[in-house]
């Protein structure tokens, strides 16, 4: 099978655009990643397009991708619509992939993009509601925040994890948010200020917690024969997996998620240099780290008071300031954190680049995104490892 | 007007001496179970093997958590939480019959189901569905 590769990513800074629209951060992340690949934007043959709520954000439920991808330039190719609540750009990028794989097309464009801020908040969170079950969860004011919190709980009754280490974390990653520029935040906050605001639900506080947001990222995917031949520096995709929340013993889907994508890439935790995990209230990436094999839920405490997980400890994570701090604009995220990965493998992250194990700079990176919740586990899970 | 949050869900006591249930199912080949009903099993994928089956009125709390922050037609703080029902699976729920603080309740602790008022609707009706509360537990062993 042909292996795929990525030339180039971009992104419109995560943010509050009030006086922008979809089509105006779509256009800028598209074209801040056709001049990063350096490529004509006429070798593009399709794009897949991820979004998750624009239906009831701004109104264009149907072609939204069309529509996006029509003001940024593009008439003719085939469009895909792509929807999977958080999950959107990483499923976008993984439909990308496919077509790349079978055959088809040598070059194509994948695009997650977001409207969250307007002038009706009520609508947002209205919109916000539906990446649940709306009949049961939904209608019973069913809170991302709490089913965080409700995970978190288990973690520090069973393995002695505490609202400080909480704390750490998420000022870990406004720390990080603060070095990209990227990022909707970039304001560093201590640990005692995340813990000394407002509480959301306990143990988390406002400071931990993404918000709503605006923003694109966009990745040009092509095959590596394509790449080559066109003398392009390309990172390869080693596994952009798949999968469905499920019912299991110990497992919502989430380790067995974990254990294709390893499996695909032939590689294991211990290789990977650098993670994006989804983090959309900063603790969660302690869960999400354990899930994916990088450290035992016993030893968690002792590494983040370690800075484990820092710019520049041994596995540094979330490197772009994760979801609460470079901002979740939920259908944008999954190609955002490939774009932190790619220009962190590529040397190009500035004062928060990190350091690979045996390179200059990281050559295997691994992205977590997460989509929705249904009956009691994850709708879309995606795990993507980059090489080069 | 009074209207289901999800119609056959659940029972609602007519009387004070029947207690409330919930309707699921359960797969007569694999023993999956899940509420509320389901005609095909996930475990097995077929439509052949899933039976009705009543759970309640009994559960042990999973895990909970006190919103602070409510969304429209709620009233902050409220609980929200799992509950593994008694002989059956572990289903998302509102928390009632006790004050809604983070030390209010303990996993693995005794809930009894109650069929009360969820919030109203935007036409005004009241939505009710499923609770449950904190039981006393007399001879804990």
């Amino acid at each position: 099978m042909r292996h795929v590769c990525i030339v180039g990513t971009g992104m419109h800074k995560f943010g509050k655009f009030l006086d922008k629209s979809l089509k105006d951060i779509t256009k800028t992340a598209v074209w801040e990643a056709i001049h990063d690949a350096d490529i004509d934007a006429r070798a593009i043959q399709a794009a897949y397009f991820g979004n998750a709520t624009g239906g009831l954000t701004i109104g264009q439920e149907a072609i939204r991708g069309h529509v996006m991808l029509r003001h940024a330039g593009f008439e003719g190719i085939p469009i895909v619509n792509v929807e999977g609540a958080c999950a959107s750009a990483t499923i976008a990028l993984r439909e990308a992939v496919l077509a790349i794989k079978s055959g088809v097309y040598d070059v194509v464009l994948a695009v997650g993009a977001e409207k969250m801020y307007l002038d009706d908040t009520a609508r947002s969170i209205a919109a916000m509601s539906t990446n649940s079950d709306v009949e049961i969860m939904g209608g019973m004011g069913f809170q991302f925040s709490a089913s965080y919190a409700m995970t978190l709980r288990k973690y520090m009754k069973k393995y002695g994890w505490t609202q400080e280490h909480f704390a750490k974390v998420a000022s870990k990653n406004k720390y990080n948010g603060s070095l990209n520029p990227l990022a909707q935040y970039q304001k560093p906050i201590s640990v005692e200020n995340i813990l000394n605001s407002r509480l959301i639900t306990w143990p988390l506080t406002l400071y931990m917690c993404s918000t709503m947001a605006d923003g694109a990222a966009a990745a040009i995917v092509c095959s590596e024969d394509f790449a080559r031949d066109n003398g392009m520096d390309f990172i390869t995709i080693a596994a952009c997996c798949l999968r469905s929340g499920e019912l299991g013993e110990d497992d919502d889907g989430q380790r067995h998620i974990a254990k294709e994508a390893y499996e695909v890439a032939d590689l294991g935790p211990e290789d990977i240099e650098l993670a994006e995990v989804h983090d959309a209230m900063a603790p969660g990436e302690m869960f999400r780290i354990e899930k994916l094999g990088f450290c035992t839920p016993e030893k968690m405490g002792e590494l983040v008071d370690n800075g484990y997980f820092s710019l520049k400890g041994d596995l540094p994570v979330n490197s772009s300031g994760g979801l609460a701090a470079r901002g979740h604009p939920i259908g944008a995220t999954g190609l955002a954190q490939i774009h932190e990965l790619v220009t962190q493998m590529r040397g190009r992250a500035g004062a928060r680049q990190v350091r690979g194990k045996s390179s200059e700079f990281p050559r295997l990176a691994l992205a977590q995104n997460a989509g929705g919740y249904v009956d009691g586990s994850p709708a879309a899970l995606t795990v993507t490892i980059l090489k080069r | 007007m009074e209207v289901s949050i999800k119609k056959g869900a659940f029972h609602k006591p007519e009387s004070p001496d029947e207690k409330p249930y919930l309707i699921g199912s359960r797969c007569s080949s694999c023993g999956y179970m899940c509420f509320p009903k389901k005609e095909v099993c996930v475990k097995c994928v077929r439509d052949d093997c899933m039976e009705e089956k009543k759970f309640g009125p009994y559960a042990r709390l999973d895990s909970y958590a006190v919103i602070q922050v409510a969304p429209t037609g709620f009233t902050a703080p409220y609980i929200q939480a799992y509950v593994v029902l008694e002989d059956g699976p572990k289903i998302f729920t509102l928390i009632t019959g006790c004050e809604p603080r983070d030390d209010a309740l303990e996993p693995g602790q005794k809930m009894e189901l109650v069929i009360e008022k969820i919030r109203d609707d935007e036409k005004g009706n009241s939505l009710i569905g499923w609770k449950f509360k904190p039981v006393e537990e007399k001879n804990k062993s």
